[in-house]
């Protein structure tokens, strides 16, 4: 008897523990279901996506840089939520330590459902290795209607492996206080002597010239490498001989006078006492409190401020491009932050419908109505907002060329290091020319771990 | 009696083979790989020998900076909360007032996440809004107010006094602990032989206290080599290089994709906890060897 009671037991203890065991089954796909649906299952997503019918339990973990999702966006994820039921999971990281979290998690295989990355080839190549981790997204329809620039810098071996939704005016420029120059007599400089001796006259009246968040690792890399195409011009097929490793940055002239002005511009303090801990989170607070006359920030920087300081309007904010090594020319990266598809996540074929839903044109049109950093998105078909200050910039600047990060390889995917290496030029543990050897060293390294021709003859 | 030596060895095996397993096998394999270019963007993995050795000793990058920091961070921290470790349990040893309060307040910020700590202090030490340097303006002592975490010259020491801050308690716990061991008829002895207070600390609190200081010791020791978070949350290596560590080396090289260079710092810091480990044990138990 003892011994039936115990196979007994032992019969119902075992059929609980596989009943506990197979208990998901029903709520959520396997990832190998998932990852592979069949037709039908691509026909129910999508009736699932318009009608709201048969709403799905599933969360989608999305990992991000901090101000890579703007408010609007989250707006639409609940809808979108409210219409399939997959909820978006946002994990948004500090900008300084996004990079290598992300890439210890795709290293890991741990990586999360949808996540965010800058665009650029070499980057998605040798950062995030798109190839691997990353889901193809060529067959989406949203493809065919992005600027073909943007999918560009997303493409690899004829596959488009992301989706950028950014605002296409998002070439940083000074953003200046038009009060203050008229105060101190000062006109637009149109080279680094004249905008050196107008931050010095400002600093004289008692006024910080600029805002520089250093802080954050990587708003002050942009001084140095969004006057690109005027170095490409003082030094001819400068940037394709980057690429071809026909040259290096040690020995360009432009990219050393640029850093030597960059640090002399610190050196006289013209970013104010606080630059190494000052915060990008902060520049329109900062802005809006009148101390600082100048940021180097993207063009919505002015509607930030007035909202802040309504007694400062963003018609008192003019633009002007970043006169080291005298640039006139204005830059344009054509990327931005983009969002991926984890190749090994569970709910791919969700993810890919999240994105579906993000580029339906009433969608983006929300996004950019409701996000005041945004004046236009890389999308056909819709309305801008482009401010008269920012159309007298287009107009002032009529040259335009490609910053460094989108155009010459392995720069991009350092981003963060010259970061550090200009701090450390900052700080006098470095020369300007050696931050340019820290520079040429990675990118040998990285050329030569992608068995890139020009490094590996 | 061959029967009597294998039979407890059996019950020994599942734990041998799970050391084994978990333990062995990937410490020899760390090994393996440290001599391999091992990378993510290849699915080759190469024998290369002691290339990734010679990069870190030779290359152009900051990687024996990186090992002089551990090492700096180790030293400081081991002969900071060692020291004060020790006040404090002679302190709370004695007749103090308030005794359990004062455990409490100096054990209290070891049970405190690193992160936390880091994330508080990141906001304490901020050179224009933190609570330091305002209180310093505020009390006239202006002079003092400094730019902790992003001044070359400070970074580096801000790190050092907040771990220091976190992990004392920890260490008095233990010393503590130690001291209440000892017995009083020592002390009772040494008076009557006519020591002072010096050398009853020279020669009977020490001498029976080493066993817990070699414990913290050892511990501080270890903790030193392999920081990670005090480093990573407080200054995550800036400004520039000049607080990075090796671990916070490895971690890049990890998230860079170079696992070869990374498994290589991660066995040279093995080796060298190993032999450091050793070493201090062997130093401060010669005086108990000799003794007993």
């Amino acid at each position: 008897m003892k011994r039936f009671t115990a196979v007994c037991t032992s019969i119902i203890l075992t059929s609980a523990l596989l009943t506990a065991c197979g208990g998901n089954n029903n709520s959520e796909p396997s990832a190998s279901q998932s990852a592979t649906p069949s037709a039908s299952q691509g026909e129910s997503t999508e009736t699932a996506s318009n009608s709201g019918a048969a709403k799905k339990d599933i969360t989608l973990t999305y990992l991000a840089s901090q101000d890579w999702i703007k408010d609007a966006e989250m707006e639409l994820a609940k809808k979108f939520e409210e219409k399939t039921g997959i909820h978006i999971d946002y994990q948004i990281i500090p900008a300084d330590q996004y990079f290598n979290v992300l890439k210890t998690k795709l290293n890991s295989g741990e990586g999360p459902d949808l996540f965010g990355g800058q665009s650029g080839k070499s980057e998605i190549s040798l950062n995030y290795n798109a190839q691997k981790n990353a889901v193809d997204l060529s067959d989406q329809e949203w493809v065919k209607r992005e600027d073909p620039l943007s999918v560009d810098q997303l493409t690899l071996n004829g596959k488009v492996y992301a989706q950028t939704i950014w605002d296409t005016s998002n070439s940083y420029v000074i953003v200046y206080n038009k009060k203050v120059f008229a105060e101190q007599g000062l006109n637009v400089p149109t080279t680094y002597a004249e905008f050196k001796d107008a931050a010095l006259k400002i600093q004289k009246a008692g006024i910080t010239p600029l805002y520089e968040p250093v802080a954050d690792g990587w708003h002050h890399v942009l001084w140095f490498a969004e006057p690109g195409p005027q170095y490409d011009k003082l030094q001819p097929n400068l940037y394709e001989d980057l690429n071809a490793n026909k040259t290096n940055f040690e020995t360009s002239a432009p990219m050393l006078t640029s850093l030597t002005q960059l640090k002399e511009m610190y050196d006289l303090g013209l970013f104010g006492d606080n630059a190494l801990s000052d915060t990008f989170a902060d520049m329109a607070n900062q802005m809006a409190s009148g101390k600082f006359a100048m940021a180097l920030m993207t063009q919505d920087l002015p509607q930030q401020i007035e909202k802040i300081n309504p007694e400062l309007k963003a018609t008192d904010f003019g633009f002007f491009v970043i006169p080291l090594a005298d640039n006139q020319i204005y830059y344009v990266n054509p990327g931005g932050p983009s969002k991926f598809v984890y190749s090994g996540g569970k709910h791919i074929e969700e993810a890919k419908q999240y994105l579906g839903f993000l580029a339906e044109p009433e969608n983006l049109q929300y996004l950019l109505d409701n996000t005041p950093t945004f004046s236009n998105l890389n999308f056909s078909g819709l309305k801008d907002k482009y401010s008269d200050e920012q159309k007298k910039l287009h107009e002032t600047y009529p040259v335009k060329g490609t910053d460094i990060q989108d155009y010459v390889n392995y720069v991009n995917p350092q981003w963060m290091d010259m970061g550090k290496d200009i701090v450390g030029m900052f700080g006098g543990a470095a020369e300007p020319v050696d931050v340019l050897k820290s520079i040429d060293k990675r990118r040998s390294d990285m050329a030569k771990i992608a068995k890139d021709e020009g490094w590996n003859k | 009696m061959l029967r009597n030596k294998t039979y407890p060895f059996y019950f020994t095996l599942a734990t041998i083979a799970l050391y084994t397993l978990f333990l062995v096998v990937p410490g020899v394999m760390g090994f393996y790989y440290s001599l391999t270019d091992w990378n993510s963007f290849s699915d080759e993995i190469n024998f290369i020998g002691l290339d990734n050795f010679k990069t870190l000793f030779s290359s152009g990058e900051h990687y024996m900076s990186y090992v002089y920091n551990t090492l700096n961070f180790t030293v400081s921290t081991v002969v900071l909360k060692t020291a004060l470790g020790l006040l404090f349990a002679i302190a709370l040893n004695e007749g103090i007032k308030m005794k359990g309060f004062h455990r409490v307040m100096v054990f209290m910020p070891a049970i405190i996440p690193m992160l936390v700590v880091g994330l508080v202090f990141k906001s304490v030490l901020n050179p224009a809004t933190g609570l330091l340097n305002e209180t310093l303006r505020y009390v006239g002592l202006d002079f003092l107010a400094q730019k902790w975490l992003v001044d070359v010259n400070w970074a580096f020491k801000s790190i050092i006094a907040v771990d220091t801050w976190k992990g004392v308690g920890y260490i008095m716990i233990i010393l503590l602990a130690g001291l209440q061991s000892i017995s009083k008829s020592y002390y009772e002895a040494a008076s009557i032989d006519g020591a002072n207070l010096w050398h009853k600390f020279r020669y009977v609190t020490i001498p029976l206290l080493m066993p817990s200081l070699v414990v913290t010791t050892v511990l501080n020791l270890l903790y030193g080599l392999k920081v990670f978070e005090a480093v990573y949350v407080l200054t995550n290596g800036g400004p520039g290089y000049a607080t990075d560590v090796v671990y916070t080396a490895i971690f890049k090289e990890f998230s860079m994709g170079r696992y070869g260079v990374g498994t290589a710092l991660s066995t040279m810091l093995f080796v060298f906890m190993t032999i450091a480990g050793y070493f201090i044990i062997r130093l401060m138990t010669k005086g108990e060897d000799e003794r007993s």
